[in-house]
């Protein structure tokens, strides 16, 4: 006989770890143990310390997967805390236009809204507020702001444009500009789901059980309990399974990422007939488009009267954007023009898709010996990151017999994606806007030379979404705008597949934003579905911080707090004086 | 050697092939290595030379990120005399040890190894008449130009291959203490590795632009 809890969440990301933590809230609220929700993990559990500030194959394997498809290239996270673990902690509200988005490739249904009536950025704005209380956002100062991210604002400067300071789920006090997010941060610093969501979820009650991959799901005849999904026991070190469980559930809410839900849905398409024509369509890379500028370090000091540069590795990953190719770009209509241009910093791997820059143009570009010039002056660049407005223009061809979307190189990070990505005209009109608007940024006043992403002529994106998007009718989406996949009761995506445009931003605020009120519809009904129902005057909460075992500072020892107390007094008093 | 282990075991190449078809490439690599094995020259030489197919993929790193003359690698395993052409007198992937990184079980990259390899002699013949290992920097360049030309079916191998040196260089993928002291592709790049007091210096302390908005979020 099948495991049976109440509540199967299948991934511990951002929808996960959300799903999670107001699920356990209403279980303490009505009086029931958490326990009978359980989130699933397909990779290992880590705390800080587990992870390091390294690129070596070893630890890659450990965090990361490429999945390399036809057409495009996405970077996604394992272990527990999904995306978390690994993403920047850029946390910002998706600008009002995105969610009014009628643009849509040659095919995608009428003239429409894209995203749900219900959902705007007027109606996202309370779980906005929420997510960001949860996850400690914060806004850097500039004496915070990394070079890399001033250098970009005071170019863009210079040319008469503004540059936003960009809101970082970053832990100022805990955080050492070390750069060596994308690899997880070892001083708890990033304020990832298991620093709050999922720690207070799992210390109210609630199951975390790594290494269990979701396979596929069938529908059970024994109500209240509606699927029997079935789970592969992963082995941390193969990435193989080792053994098959299946466990019955009430309610099922995936949330294993863009890369994984739809191919999970198309696996079990047999035994969930109803499901939407749409599952497996529509999955983007959140307009993705990267690229970089080499600066001269003389122009640097002349031009901009900055003391040079050099620093591409110091401070925070990602500290300023700009919007002025967003805003002020006919708003009233929807031709899928805008773009917003952010500083960051990827990795020192992202070196490989950009061309040299040096004359002769053309190829060699991101290869040979102009290219080795331009990496032995790699301290003097920054990188960009466009993100476009485009069509989300991928679909899987199918799932892989096992697993997510992908199927295994080895059992290391890379995987061939069972996914192909051809851009639409708008998509690849609207990168050729972004190359030109990051070109002339570049080449003023001889500041710097524009490298284009010329590695691929897909897309590079580290942001996959949808795959199930939200519509208000199975034509024109797999999941409801509460997340609910049409044609099933029970069973819910909460995560980045349900994501039907890309944003403009980072994605990962808005996909917490959407799983919230996702979480909060399902709770409203969860009576209806044989869960504890909600009594007279529960309300939502903050999810405690958690931070757990970290490496401290190296030659930066906290003083103990009865010395912080005095030195801030003779601080204050300093202050006073003055 | 791992790639001269994956070509003799055909139970590998199935399964290689089966992974191959997955992403829609069967078809092309199945084209491409009756076409290649015709290649009289590098299978006279890979006679000879059980270390052949090695030396050939550390001289395709070498156009990729080249580098100096050297006779061992940062991890001391030995360089073929003839792979580095030294055009560059500053470290390069090779000496980064790209060739045990692509070895390396966690890559995969030994999967595609053989159809990369021998889509890399079909153009090396091409380009220079003669075996990719034998040509000189303008020749292998040529043979890498037209493999990673966008119509080459089998561009998606390439673009695996392409990142092996970079992963070994620019990520140092193969040394442990993921310093510029004992990874030459950070110490070129000027990035010291890992830091885990992170930096002081890290920002210019200024204000440094115009904001359009109050809060970082436009609404």
């Amino acid at each position: 006989m099948s495991e049976r809890v109440d509540v199967l969440i299948a991934g511990s990301g951002f929808g996960g770890a959300i799903a999670a933590y107001r699920l356990s809230e209403l279980y303490r609220a009505a009086d029931q143990d958490p326990k009978a929700v359980l989130v699933l993990e397909r990779g290992p559990r880590m705390q800080h310390t587990d992870f390091a500030q390294s690129m070596h194959v070893e630890h890659l394997s450990k965090v990361y997967e490429l999945v390399q498809g036809q057409g495009a290239q996405f970077v996604t996270a394992t272990g527990v805390g999904g995306g978390s673990n690994l993403y920047l902690a850029a946390s910002l509200r998706a600008p009002r236009e995105t969610f009014e988005r009628r643009d849509r490739k040659p095919g995608d249904g009428p003239d429409r809204r894209i995203w749900p009536a219900a959902i705007s950025r007027q109606t996202l704005d309370p779980y906005y507020a929420r997510v960001e209380a949860a996850l400690r956002v914060q806004r850097p100062t500039w004496s915070q702001v990394s070079r890399s991210g001033g250098l970009f604002a005071a170019t863009l400067d210079a040319q008469g444009h503004t540059c936003d300071r960009v809101p970082l789920a970053i832990s100022a006090k805990r955080c050492v500009d070390a750069k060596w997010c994308h690899t997880g941060c070892i001083h708890g610093a990033k304020n990832t789901v298991n620093t709050n969501y999922l720690a207070s979820a799992e210390a109210a009650g609630v199951r975390v059980r790594p290494l269990r991959r979701v396979e596929s799901v069938r529908q059970s005849s024994a109500r209240p309990y509606r699927y029997i999904v079935t789970v592969s026991v992963m082995d941390p070190v193969s990435k193989q399974a080792t053994g098959s469980e299946e466990i019955e559930c009430k309610a099922l809410i995936l949330a294993t990422g863009a890369m994984n839900d739809a191919p999970i849905l198309l696996r079990s398409r047999n035994d969930l007939p109803a499901l939407s024509e749409q599952v497996g369509r529509h999955l983007g890379g959140n307009g993705d488009h990267v690229a970089a500028i080499e600066y001269d370090p003389k122009r640097v000091r002349d031009v901009l009267g900055l003391p040079g540069y050099g620093a591409f590795h110091k401070g925070k990953p990602i500290t300023t954007m700009t919007y002025d190719f967003w805003v002020g770009r006919r708003s009233n209509r929807y031709d899928g023009t805008r773009f917003t241009l952010q500083e960051i910093f990827l990795s020192s791997l992202t070196n490989f898709l950009y061309d040299d820059g040096r004359a002769p143009s053309g190829e060699p570009s991101f290869w040979g010996r102009q290219k080795k010039d331009a990496i032995a002056n790699w301290s003097n660049r920054i990188e960009l990151l466009a993100m476009v407005e485009d069509t989300m223009d991928g679909t899987f061809l199918s799932a892989s017999p096992t697993g997510g979307g992908a199927v295994p190189l080895g059992s290391g990070p890379v995987s061939f994606g069972t996914f192909s990505y051809a851009q639409s005209d708008q998509s690849i009109k609207v990168r050729e806007a972004a190359d030109r608007a990051m070109a002339r940024i570049a080449s003023h006043r001889g500041l710097g030379r524009f490298m284009k992403l010329t590695e691929t002529r897909g897309i590079y994106a580290a942001h996959p979404l949808g795959g199930l998007r939200m519509a208000e009718s199975p034509e024109l989406g797999a999941a409801s705008p509460e997340g609910r996949i049409h044609g099933y009761e029970g069973l819910f995506a909460f995560g980045s597949s349900i994501i039907p445009t890309s944003l403009g931003v980072n994605p990962s605020l808005t996909i917490a934003a959407v799983a919230e009120r996702c979480a909060e519809q399902l709770i409203a009904s969860a009576g209806d579905l044989g869960l504890p129902t909600a009594p007279a005057g529960f309300r939502h909460g903050v999810p405690r911080e958690i931070i757990g075992e970290r490496v401290e500072t190296p030659g930066r020892p906290r003083p103990p707090r009865r010395r912080r107390r005095r030195r801030r007094r003779r601080t204050g008093r300093r202050s006073r004086t003055a | 050697m791992y790639i001269e282990r994956v070509r003799s075991e055909e139970a590998t190449r199935r399964e290689f092939l089966a992974r191959a078809l997955a992403t829609g490439l069967a078809a092309t690599v199945a084209g491409a290595l009756p076409t290649a094995r015709a290649l009289v020259a590098p299978e006279a030489a890979r006679a000879q030379d059980p270390g052949f197919d090695a030396a050939t993929l550390q001289a395709f790193y070498d156009t990729i990120i080249p580098g100096r003359k050297v006779t061992t690698t940062s991890l001391g395993a030995p360089v073929h005399p003839k792979a580095i052409l030294g055009v560059d007198d500053r470290p390069g992937a090779v000496e980064a040890d790209a060739l045990a990184l692509g070895n390396h079980p966690l890559i995969g990259f030994a999967y595609l190894a053989p159809a990369f390899l021998a889509d890399l002699e079909l153009r090396a013949a091409a380009a220079g008449g003669s075996d990719f290992l034998s040509l000189d920097w303008d020749g292998r360049e040529a043979a890498c130009r037209s493999g990673f030309a966008f119509d080459n079916p089998l561009r998606l191998t390439w673009e695996a291959a392409g990142a092996v040196p970079f992963v070994a260089f620019c990520a140092a993928g193969m040394i442990p203490e993921q310093t510029a002291e004992k990874a030459v592709g950070y110490r070129v790049m000027g990035l010291p590795g890992r830091v885990s007091a992170g930096y002081a210096d890290a920002s210019y302390r200024r204000r440094l632009s115009r904001e359009r908005t109050k809060t970082g979020n436009l609404p």
